[in-house]
């Protein structure tokens, strides 16, 4: 049984005086393809920036495919990771940045990143490349490594959703022949929806929904009916969120059996809607209204 | 690692091979007058141990000639720093503010290899041109240097071991600067700051102690002998006590009024010129002192920031 590739135990994180992650603990499932989702400031980047070792963790531990990130930090030559903006060296040819990689990691296998490249000029310098060429270049670096976990922070928030998608598609193609674990930071859900299996929900600095797609789909139900107070209802153990319209009411529900009172109307919720209901701020079922936590990881 | 750093710093490498260059045509420019003019007035014949008469006029006049030229040298002093603010600062500080540090460091080589080799390969790189420019500046000041010795700071700065020495340690400030401050500027400033602060703190009050100075006790209208360095120069009355300035020139007064030569009055007073100072003979000791002591500066340098990259948030 190889080591998951990401455990958290009370993972946290402190920038000056306050808290960007706090009480983290988290199992990432070997081969899955994870959405880590939250608003901006949640603790995405803070989370990816600790399992790559750039951030050292104020609490808690952290390990990646089994070993510390800090310490053995030769741990990343098996991690493919993209900071938010992909940083590269602007002044090097496409060319001399796959040469950087090539020589800084072990295991680098070229075809892995060059099919990628076909369309570019490997001559071009990165800093006069397009987003979505650059994009590309970055994602190549990190199929080239061939990974056995990608970490990606807000791949998309610079490209137009066709190049987005496109680049997903990329990524699923390039990861499908090694099974590797991909994290994908996105506060736009619509980005990740679509290919990923697990769902990590991040709000203020922890843990707000984690689990596998189908099953939490499974378990949710959107149920809608005329207002009325409030009780115990059969199949539902808890409310996530409830919004009144007039005399109507809806309400997001975890459901541990069928509803049975024929009042109700009941319906699937997409993967869309579940993430939103549990990241809005107001009407939180938990006891603890969260802690602001302001941005300082861009994220 | 050797081919990155060398992609990465190719052109600082190429600009640091043109300022030797150019440092080296106006050596060479330069010298052949002084050359010419050092023959011309044989002063080879005025060298300290047995300076025949008329020398006296000569060197003055031969140091007079050409002083511009050896004022204007003095400014190579700066040069070591410049490793410093244009290679060191940069090295982290530009990585940490366009955040390629992110991608440069989630590779599969570890940030301290990387910044070792860096540093060593830009180490090496510094020490070789700081060895140039200080055999350059050596073989131009020669002829002024046959006539007052290297001992004194305006030579000894410039000369010898210390040049590559301090670009080594203003390299090495630099890259810390850049680390702890994360940015180009506030780095460089720093850079300067520490450098120009450490170099003073040295020169005057480290240096002058490497070995413990030597007195002697000259007739009191002698000068310093030339060649030594010069660390205090007092005059004292016949019981040891020192002479304020003001008691000199009361002196001197006195003997005007009374229609005396004033140096003869002074020597009959029984005055001495006290004379504490380092012998020119030391210059390489010296060299190896102040060489080591910034040699070591910069490796326990490396050592913090070897520490401070892992530990710090990047």
């Amino acid at each position: 049984m190889s080591p998951p590739p990401i455990a958290a135990q009370g993972l946290g994180k402190r920038f000056r005086r306050e808290w960007g992650l706090r009480g983290l603990t988290l199992e990432i499932p070997s081969g899955a393809i994870v959405g880590l989702a939250g608003p901006n400031g949640a603790g995405k980047s803070t989370l990816l920036a600790l399992a790559t070792g750039l951030l050292a963790p104020t609490e808690g531990t952290i390990s990646v495919l089994g070993r510390d990130p800090l310490r053995s930090a030769g741990v990343l030559a098996k991690v493919g990771y993209v900071a938010q903006g992909a940083p590269l060296y602007r002044s090097f040819s496409v060319a001399e940045t796959i040469e950087f990689a090539r020589r800084t990691n072990a295991g680098w296998e070229d075809e892995a990143a060059t099919d990628l490249l076909t369309r570019i000029d490997s001559k071009t310098k990165v800093g006069s490349l397009s987003e979505g060429d650059r994009a590309r270049l970055a994602l190549a670096l990190v199929l080239g490594k061939r990974p056995q976990l990608v970490l990606l922070d807000e791949p998309f928030a610079s490209l137009d959703p066709l190049a987005g998608r496109e680049l997903l598609q990329l990524l699923m193609d390039g990861v499908a022949e090694t099974a590797a674990t991909v994290v994908v930071a996105s506060h736009v859900v619509a980005d990740i929806e679509r290919v990923c299996d697990h769902i990590v929900l991040l709000t203020a600095g922890g843990v707000r929904l984690e689990g596998n797609v189908e099953q939490l789909l499974d378990s949710h139900r959107l149920l809608t009916g005329p207002r009325r107070p409030l009780g115990s209802i059969r199949g539902v153990r808890e409310i996530v969120r409830e919004r009144h319209s007039g005399r109507q009411l809806t309400m997001l529900a975890v459901i541990d059996g069928p509803i049975v009172d024929p009042s109700w109307t009941v319906e699937r919720v997409s993967l869309e809607e579940l993430l939103l209901a549990y990241m809005a701020p107001e009407r939180l079922p938990t006891a603890r209204p969260p802690e602001k936590v302001p941005l300082r990881w861009h994220g | 690692m050797a081919w990155v750093t060398w992609r990465q710093h190719r052109s600082q490498t190429v600009a640091e091979a043109g300022l030797l260059l150019a440092l080296a045509a106006a050596a060479f420019g330069t010298r052949l007058p002084i050359q010419a003019a050092f023959h011309r007035d044989s002063l080879s014949a005025c060298l300290p141990p047995a300076a025949r008469s008329g020398c006296d006029i000569i060197v003055p006049h031969f140091e007079g000639e050409f002083a511009g030229w050896v004022t204007a040298a003095r400014v190579l002093a700066v040069l070591p720093v410049l490793a410093g603010l244009f290679v060191g600062a940069p090295l982290l500080a530009r990585e940490l503010e366009q955040g390629t540090h992110r991608f440069a460091w989630t590779q599969g080589i570890t940030r301290r290899r990387w910044l070792l080799s860096k540093t060593a390969f830009l180490a090496a790189a510094t020490l070789l041109a700081g060895a140039i420019a200080s055999a350059v500046v050596m073989w131009w000041r020669g002829p002024f240097d046959t006539l007052e010795g290297r001992i004194g700071p305006s030579s000894f700065d410039v000369e010898g071991l210390v040049v590559p020495a301090y670009a080594l340690y203003a390299l090495a400030l630099g890259v810390l600067a850049g680390l702890v401050f994360r940015r180009t500027v506030a780095a460089m400033t720093s850079t300067l700051v520490a450098f120009a602060a450490t170099r003073f703190l040295v020169l005057e009050f480290v240096r002058p102690h490497f070995l413990t100075p030597l007195h002697r006790v000259v007739a009191a209208t002698d000068t310093a002998q030339a060649g030594d360095w010069v660390l205090s120069n007092t005059l004292v009355d016949g019981g040891g006590r020192q002479i304020t300035a003001a008691r000199e020139d009361l002196a001197v007064l006195h003997a005007t009024q009374a229609g005396i030569d004033p140096h003869t009055y002074i020597l009959t007073l029984g005055w001495k010129r006290l004379i504490s100072y380092q012998p020119a003979g030391r210059f390489w000791t010296f060299q190896l002192f102040e060489a080591g002591l910034f040699v070591a500066l910069s490796a326990l340098i490396v050592v913090v920031m070897l520490w401070l990259v892992r530990r710090r948030p990047a």
